[in-house]
């Protein structure tokens, strides 16, 4: 079995989640096993496919600092999704390609990340259900789907964070204890520039190294129609509101 | 009605209910869980409506976990659904 990896390139909130649901149906028809590597640009915020969100989101304030706002097909937390701050990846391949056990799978993708901070020289381990952290803190976000056969997990890498600018856009339970909420938020996550000093390019040179090692691979774009089926996902659905504020 | 709580294991799950005259004519699921297929939430949604206030947490993880079908959800059970449901209800 050989891979097909997508080096990084970045795109809007809705092409990316487009282009995840586009590569995904390809697989399903028999497309090779794909791994993606992307950032989002302009920044964004995107939520879980269950969450409301007025609930989660201050839309207003996303609009406010020109922040996209889509809501993903993986459940989930909402997840601010900084252009600079963050590498983030999808692995799409026919479910029969992983445990069928759900932590299981996520334990066996989640490690990819494990091997490429291992690389940097960053200790880090998988929390179930979807988490992966270094001595307790967060530094990767990971969801799941199973549609037609096919699994795709996509999962944040975070380089640098801005907690301030995500609790900015984000809504809190209770506004009273934002600070406390923020002081919190500034404990409990980490990111590779805080563990170590490496350019964002060394960083992702490691990303990829720990996704590809051990495995045939050949590097590869979308094809025309991903692409195509991409630009009219991304119109038709991930900018609409009636899959933005479904719920 | 509503209830909300964070789920051991750390997932948030907000459970509304409306209800009128008793009966319950729609129910939300909102959160950061997981459900494989997602579509099952609909299911979930649907499947307390028409019953009265006045069901029991155990009856109403029972009339979930039957219409659950083949769907697994991951970060939450029927039985916290359940309880969610009750005291949304109050």
């Amino acid at each position: 079995m050989i891979w097909r990896v997508i080096d990084y390139s970045e795109n809007d909130a809705f092409m990316n989640m487009a282009i995840d649901e586009s590569v995904s149906e390809s697989v399903a028809a028999g497309g090779p096993p794909t791994i993606r590597f992307y950032g989002w640009n302009p920044c964004a915020v995107s939520i879980g496919y269950f969450q409301s969100l007025v609930k989660e989101v201050d839309a207003a304030k996303c609009a406010e600092h020109g922040v996209d706002l889509v809501r993903r097909r993986t459940g989930g937390g909402a997840v601010y999704h900084d252009t600079y701050g963050e590498i983030t990846y999808s692995v799409i391949g026919k479910e029969g390609l992983f445990p069928k056990d759900i932590l299981a799978s996520y334990r066996q993708i989640c490690s990819f990340v494990v091997d490429s901070l291992s690389i940097l020289g960053i200790v880090s381990e998988f929390k179930p259900i979807n988490d992966i952290v270094v001595g307790g803190r967060k530094i990767s976000g990971n969801a799941q789907t199973r549609r037609g056969g096919v699994l795709l997990q996509h999962g944040t890498i975070l380089y640098s964070v801005d907690v301030d600018k995500m609790f900015t856009l984000l809504r809190v339970s209770d506004e009273k204890i934002r600070d406390k909420m923020i002081a919190s938020a500034k404990e409990r996550v980490t990111s590779i520039s805080r563990e170590r000093n490496v350019a964002r390019d060394h960083a992702y040179g490691a990303i990829f190294e720990g996704f590809t090692r051990g495995k045939a691979f050949s590097l590869g774009g979308l094809s025309e129609n991903e692409r195509a089926r991409a630009l009219s996902l991304a119109k038709s659905r991930y900018t609409s509101d009636s899959w933005n504020r479904m719920r | 009605m509503m209830a909300e709580e964070k789920i051991a294991g750390g997932k948030l799950v907000c459970v509304e209910v409306e209800a009128v005259r008793g009966r319950i004519i729609r129910v939300k699921i909102t959160g950061d869980f997981f459900i494989h297929p997602e579509d099952a939430i609909s299911g979930l949604e649907n499947a307390l409506r028409g019953a009265s206030i006045n069901t029991s947490e155990s009856e109403a993880e029972s009339i979930l976990a039957a219409n659950l079908g083949n769907a697994t959800l991951v970060g939450m059970s029927c039985h916290d659904l359940a309880r969610l449901f009750r005291r949304a209800v109050g």
